[in-house]
Formats: C-alpha cells, sequence, structure tokens
C-alpha cells in the first residue's frame, strides 16, 4: 500500500514538474478562459439578460471546454521519447497509473477552474453566495467525474486516428449528469440558497465520480495492453 | 455462414416481419383511438418498442464488451457489433417516430422529454462505439476501445437517466409525452406488446445474421492475411 | 559452427553452468499471423545472447514477451525457478529494458529522470543509488541538466542507467546502437560489455551484424518468426558469419 501510493506520488509529481516547466497546457486553458470571457462579454447581451442568472452555466460550460483542450494532451508529452512504455515496463499497477494521471489532471484542472471563476467574478461582477465551502464541494466534484472520465477516454483517443477530435463525441454524452448536478446546484448557491438545498447533488456528483474512477481503474489496462 | 445461424435468422426474420404485419394491421384497424391525442398517438406501438430494444441492445453490446475483455474471445465482440448495429438502428426510429410525433400532436419537434433525450444521448453513445472501434491503425485495439467504450456508456445510461428526469422535475413542460392516461386499456396493452414481440424478433433476426457475417468476413480476412494476399494490420510486427 | 537444423523447442545445451533464463515453444500469434512461432533457448548467468533476423522477423516482439508486455500465445518463459506470468509486477522487477526509445522526459533533469523511475520500481536508496549509476554511464556531471539537453548518445546512456537502476538480473536490448555515431556507439559498446559481469542474462536484438557478434557469447538468427539457428559464439569472424548469416535467411525466406 505504502509502495502504491509512492508510485501514483512519483507520477503526479512528474506530471506537476513537467506542466510547471512546460507550461503547455494550463496556458492553453487559461488563454482559452480569458478569451472565452471576453467573447461572452460580446455575446450576451447584458440589457436582454442578467448575468448573474446565467453564470453558473457559462462556468461549467468554459470549464468543460477548456478542461477537453488540456485532457486531450494528457499522454501527448508521453510519446516523445516512448516514455509511457518505460513505464509500462515498470512494475507500477496499471489502475496505479490511471489513479496518478487522475490527480494530475484534477490538480491542473482546479487551477484553471479557480481562474475561470476569477475572469467571471471581474468581467461580470459576479456574487459567489455565502457557502464557499459548498460551493468548492461542488464544484471540484463536478471536476472529478469529469476528469475520471476524461482522463480514461483520452488514452483511448490519442490511439485513434481521429485523436482528440474524438474526445468530445465520447466524453459529452456521459457529462450531462455533472452538468445537470452541477450547474443547478451552483445556480442555487450563487443565489444565497442555503447549503442544505445542495447535499442532493453533491451526493449525486460524488456517486457519478465514484464510479467514473472505479469504472477507470478497472478498465484502463485494456486501454493500455495488449 | 454457419446453417444453424443462417436458419434461425430466417425463421426469426419471418416470424417478426408476420408479427410486424398483425401489429399493423392492430394499429390501424383495431385498438382504440386515444383520448386526449387521437390518431396519431398510434404511432406509440412503433415509439416505445423500439425504444425497448434499443436500450435492451446497448445492454447486450455493454455485457458483451465486458464478458470479452474478460475472455478475449472473438466471437463476443463480434455479437457485441452485431448487436450495436442493430441497436443504433432502432435508437434511429425512435429518434425519427418522436419528434414526428410531438409535431403533429403539440406543433414542436422537439421537447427535451427525458426519456427522448436519454435516447438521443444513447444514439451518440452508440456513435462513440463505431468511431472508436473503426479509427485505429490495429483493429484488435479497436476492439478492445470500443468494448470499453461500451461498458463505461451502460454504466452511465442510468445516471444520465435519473439526472435527465430529475431536470425535468425542476422545469416541468407543458406536453408530457405519456401514452395514454394513467393506465393502459387492455387492447392498447395487448397491441403493444404485440409491437415489442415483432420488433424483438426483427431484431434478433438482424443480429443473428449481421453476426454470421461478422464470423464470415473475419475468417475471410484471416485466411487473407495468412495467405499473403492483404498486407498486415499496421503495429502487429514493428 | 553448430547449427540446430530445426529450430529448438527444447533448450540447447551450452557452455552455462545451468540455465537461468529458459524459454520453451514461445507463440504469439496475432490473429492468423505467428509472429513467434516456436521460440525456445536456455541461458546461463553472465551469458549476452544476440538475436539477428531481418526486419518482421518479429524479434521485437519476441521482446516484449520476454520483457512481459505481451502474453504469448503458448509456451513458457522462466527466470530461475519463476515462471513469467504477464503483467506480473515482480517480473517487471527483475528485467530491464533498453530500447532504441530513450523513455526518457525532457524536460525533468537526469536526477529527476531516474528518481522517478526508482519510485515506480519502489527503490528506497535513491539517494546513493543515482549518482552510482549515473557515474556508471560517465553522465555524473551532468545530473542537474535536463534530458533533452543531452545528445543522442548520451541518452541512450542515461537510458541505460535507467534501465540498469533497479539491478535487473536480465537486460534486454532492442537495437540499442540505433541513430549513434560512430564514437557514441563505442562508449555505449564500452559501457556494455561492463554489463557481462557474471551476473547478468542479456539479450541483444539487433539486425546490425557486426555490432551484435562482438558481444555474443550465444548467436540466435530468427526469420519469420523462428530460430534458424541458435548456438554459441565460437570464434567466429564476422565475413563468414555474415555468409552464414545470408544463406540461412533466404533458405528460410525462400520456403
Amino acid at each position: 500500500m505504502r509502495e502504491y501510493l509512492r508510485q501514483v506520488g512519483a507520477l503526479v509529481w512528474k506530471d506537476v514538474v513537467v506542466e510547471y516547466r512546460t507550461r503547455e497546457r494550463v496556458a492553453a486553458m487559461g488563454g482559452f478562459t480569458i478569451l472565452v470571457g471576453i467573447l461572452f462579454n460580446y455575446a450576451i447581451d447584458p440589457t436582454a439578460v442578467e448575468p448573474q442568472a446565467i453564470a453558473s452555466g457559462l462556468i461549467w460550460m468554459t470549464v468543460v471546454f477548456g478542461g477537453m483542450l488540456g485532457l486531450g494532451r494528457t499522454f501527448h508529452l508521453e510519446e516523445e521519447e516512448g516514455a509511457f512504455q518505460g513505464v509500462l515496463l515498470s512494475p507500477i499497477p496499471r489502475d496505479a497509473l490511471y489513479l496518478g494521471k487522475v490527480v494530475a489532471n484534477f490538480l491542473i484542472l482546479t487551477v484553471v477552474t479557480i481562474l475561470v471563476f476569477a475572469v467571471f467574478a471581474l468581467f461580470f461582477g459576479l456574487e459567489f453566495g455565502r457557502h464557499p465551502l459548498a460551493l468548492a464541494g461542488v464544484v471540484l466534484l463536478g471536476i472529478l467525474g469529469f476528469v475520471a472520465i476524461g482522463t480514461l477516454f483520452s488514452a483511448i483517443s490519442a490511439r485513434t486516428s481521429m485523436g482528440d477530435t474524438l474526445l468530445p463525441i465520447l466524453v459529452f454524452p456521459l457529462m450531462v449528469p455533472v452538468i445537470i448536478y452541477g450547474v443547478t446546484a451552483t445556480s442555487s448557491l450563487f443565489a444565497g440558497l442555503p447549503a442544505s438545498e445542495v447535499e442532493g447533488n453533491i451526493r449525486m456528483l460524488g456517486a457519478f465520480a465514484a464510479v467514473a474512477l472505479a469504472a477507470g481503474a478497472g478498465l484502463f489496462r485494456y486501454v493500455v495492453e495488449e | 455462414m454457419s446453417a444453424k445461424i443462417r436458419w434461425t435468422g430466417a425463421v426469426l426474420g419471418v416470424l417478426g416481419v408476420a408479427l410486424t404485419l398483425v401489429l399493423h394491421w392492430m394499429v390501424f384497424f383495431w385498438v382504440p383511438t386515444e383520448r386526449t391525442m387521437g390518431v396519431v398517438q398510434r404511432i406509440f406501438y412503433v415509439h416505445v418498442p423500439a425504444a425497448w430494444v434499443a436500450f435492451m441492445a446497448f445492454g447486450i453490446v455493454a455485457v458483451c464488451s465486458a464478458v470479452y475483455l474478460w475472455l478475449k474471445d472473438e466471437r463476443l465482440d463480434m455479437a457485441a457489433v452485431a448487436a450495436a448495429e442493430g441497436g443504433i438502428l432502432f435508437t434511429t426510429i425512435v429518434l425519427l417516430t418522436g419528434p414526428l410525433w410531438g409535431r403533429v400532436a403539440w406543433g414542436t419537434w422537439w421537447t427535451w422529454e427525458p426519456r427522448l433525450t436519454l435516447t438521443l444521448l444513447l444514439w451518440f453513445i452508440y456513435l462513440g462505439y463505431f468511431l472508436v472501434r473503426s479509427s485505429t491503425e490495429n483493429p484488435q485495439r479497436g476492439k478492445r476501445f470500443a468494448a470499453v467504450v461500451g461498458i463505461v456508456g451502460a454504466l452511465d445510461i442510468p445516471l444520465i437517466h435519473l439526472s435527465v428526469q430529475w431536470f425535468r422535475s425542476l422545469h416541468p413542460a407543458p406536453v408530457v409525452m405519456r401514452p395514454a392516461g394513467p393506465s393502459l386499456h387492455p387492447d392498447m396493452l395487448a397491441t403493444l406488446f404485440v409491437g415489442l414481440g415483432a420488433m424483438t424478433l426483427l431484431f434478433f433476426s438482424f443480429f443473428l445474421y449481421r453476426y454470421g457475417l461478422e464470423r464470415v468476413s473475419q475468417g475471410l480476412l484471416h485466411r487473407e492475411v495468412a495467405e499473403g494476399r492483404t498486407p498486415q494490420p499496421e503495429g502487429v510486427l514493428s | 559452427m553448430e547449427s540446430s537444423a530445426s529450430p529448438s523447442q527444447e533448450p540447447v545445451p551450452g557452455e552455462a553452468s545451468e540455465p537461468v533464463l529458459e524459454a520453451r515453444g514461445l507463440v504469439r500469434e496475432f490473429g492468423p499471423i505467428r509472429a513467434v512461432d516456436g521460440v525456445g533457448f536456455s541461458l546461463g548467468a553472465g551469458e549476452l545472447m544476440t538475436v539477428f533476423g531481418p526486419n518482421g522477423a518479429g524479434k521485437t516482439t519476441l521482446l516484449k514477451v520476454l520483457a512481459g508486455a505481451l502474453k504469448p500465445t503458448e509456451g513458457s518463459v522462466r527466470l530461475r525457478d519463476r515462471e513469467l506470468r504477464t503483467g506480473d509486477p515482480d517480473w517487471n522487477r527483475r528485467i530491464g529494458v533498453l530500447s532504441h526509445q530513450s523513455f526518457l522526459y525532457g524536460h525533468l533533469t537526469l536526477e529527476e529522470n531516474l528518481r522517478f523511475y526508482g519510485k515506480l520500481f519502489g527503490l528506497l536508496d535513491l539517494g546513493d543509488r543515482i549518482p552510482e549509476r549515473l557515474a556508471q554511464v560517465g553522465l555524473e556531471k551532468r545530473a542537474g541538466s535536463l534530458a533533452r539537453t543531452l545528445s543522442r548518445g548520451m541518452r541512450q546512456r542515461l537510458a541505460l542507467a535507467r534501465t540498469l537502476l533497479h539491478d535487473p538480473e536480465f537486460v534486454l536490448l532492442d537495437e540499442p546502437y540505433t541513430g549513434l555515431d560512430a564514437h557514441a556507439a563505442a562508449v555505449l559498446r564500452g559501457v556494455l560489455t561492463s554489463l557481462k559481469d557474471g551476473r547478468r542474462t542479456v539479450i541483444l536484438v539487433t539486425h546490425n551484424l557486426s555490432q551484435g557478434l562482438e558481444l555474443a557469447d550465444r548467436v540466435a538468427i530468427q526469420v519469420r518468426g523462428r530460430f534458424v539457428h541458435l548456438g554459441p559464439r565460437d570464434s567466429l569472424d564476422l565475413p563468414s558469419f555474415e555468409h552464414f548469416y545470408r544463406e540461412k535467411v533466404e533458405k528460410e525466406e525462400a520456403r
């Protein structure tokens, strides 16, 4: 168990350090976020619609679209010198490999999501309600489910001729529950409703993330091995 | 194709067609008209059975995929793809009859009705299955990837169903696509079951023929490769 | 030059005291293709076997099976008393693989690369082990440089350090000289010679006759999945071996 955690830790550390030094994904996702914010400003007529009313949906969609940019690249850096093969030849269990990637992606996407919230707060003067902890819980669980599914499927799409273009087709249909529960809960919290209102949503988001992680951990070996 | 498969497929097919004829007779001449929606409601006897078959087919895809990954028997993959093709066909029928019904009955093509939405998402999951299967260099990989997509899709569908239903409960729509009142008249129920029987028979007939075809095609492919007439699949001997 | 008329299912008795690595009847199919078709051999501790063969002979597939990356359709591999089960992490711990790709992360330093792999293998004494390995391949001065700043030859040396990091009993080399200029190849050869320290068993796969012959104790020729020759190197010189090799390959491909 100890060794398992060390292996997962090594993977997470490696991905984070490489990302920190290349800044490839964070830059792409971060730039995307800010630009989307700008476009939304012109895409939404502020006299017709109160941005606060649809902020929740806009934020989630921005996170999901931006996240797709980054998730698609999960396994690309591994291809450069065939590093992934080297990892596969080590004694690391395949589910540990999957979990390491999920945690690394989760951390990176969380950073981006914070940026998204900041951008939307700045551009649209949004208020985030009185329950930051509940909000964080909703958002983080949503991201976790997203990353769990996205990491598994990015391992698949990286090995197809369609590549990253296939990833949204695979991931978006499965994301519907996350969007529904996540956006509704976020809207409620933005509107100042008490945290107890979103308990059910948090539970469903948690269930989704749990199922996604279990499925990913169990199926990952069939994707990476012959 | 094995004679047994062909024969069974033929029998099921004939029975299916026969039952479909019976269904049509029942739908057009026998079953009473529904009170609120009028004649157009009869599309329900095609729409609902098709939906049952579409989801059952995906269940077959998921189970065959899971066992395929476990046992690695190629025939399970062949069964999965045969079920998937039948499944997406019936899913398309649902997606065509639903809006038709909606348009005629209530004047709108699409209503975000939870079950119809779920079926639309199912269609895209099927699409993902086929795209993944056919876009790998190495066909064996494609089969494994498709199996993974099938399994994850099946795990997610109940969650999608719950979420979509819940969403609708928050935002109730003016129209509700209920087939009839709170309970079905026995004649309507009978017609529904005939429809279900007909579609299931047709599906399995199609499934058997498609499975048999896949077996023959894989066998031919193996022979051609072994005899050197076709280049080996990429990435096999690198 | 001894040559087996029918490629072995049985291990060929050699000068090795007792076999450390034994393969029997290895078959790997991809659908109808038999990429590895009934390969067997037996190696003792400290022996290096070179597997020659034209492209497409199935050498890399054989290597992948031996590395535990591909499951054999038939047959078995034993390292000492233990049978290989594909995906068994303990097997991975006992072998090291050096490929023509370096398996390195360009944006990590040499030291970080080795530390990463060390943790994957569950090694605990990395503080001492890493400088030692780097010194063994002559890269101790570049420990803090990013891997992408290294030349190809240096990268292969680092890859070798990575391969040997966890002290594997069994080392697999897949075309290690690919892309190396004469000088870098000479350096690598020097380092590889030190592999033959009597403890490790090494299998080298290459299509380059001269490089492969130098270090070999035993020689195998694989064509179309089968070993058409397996035997000790004797005191064969390069020209006669080249002739022998070509003969064997042409004969097999004409069948």
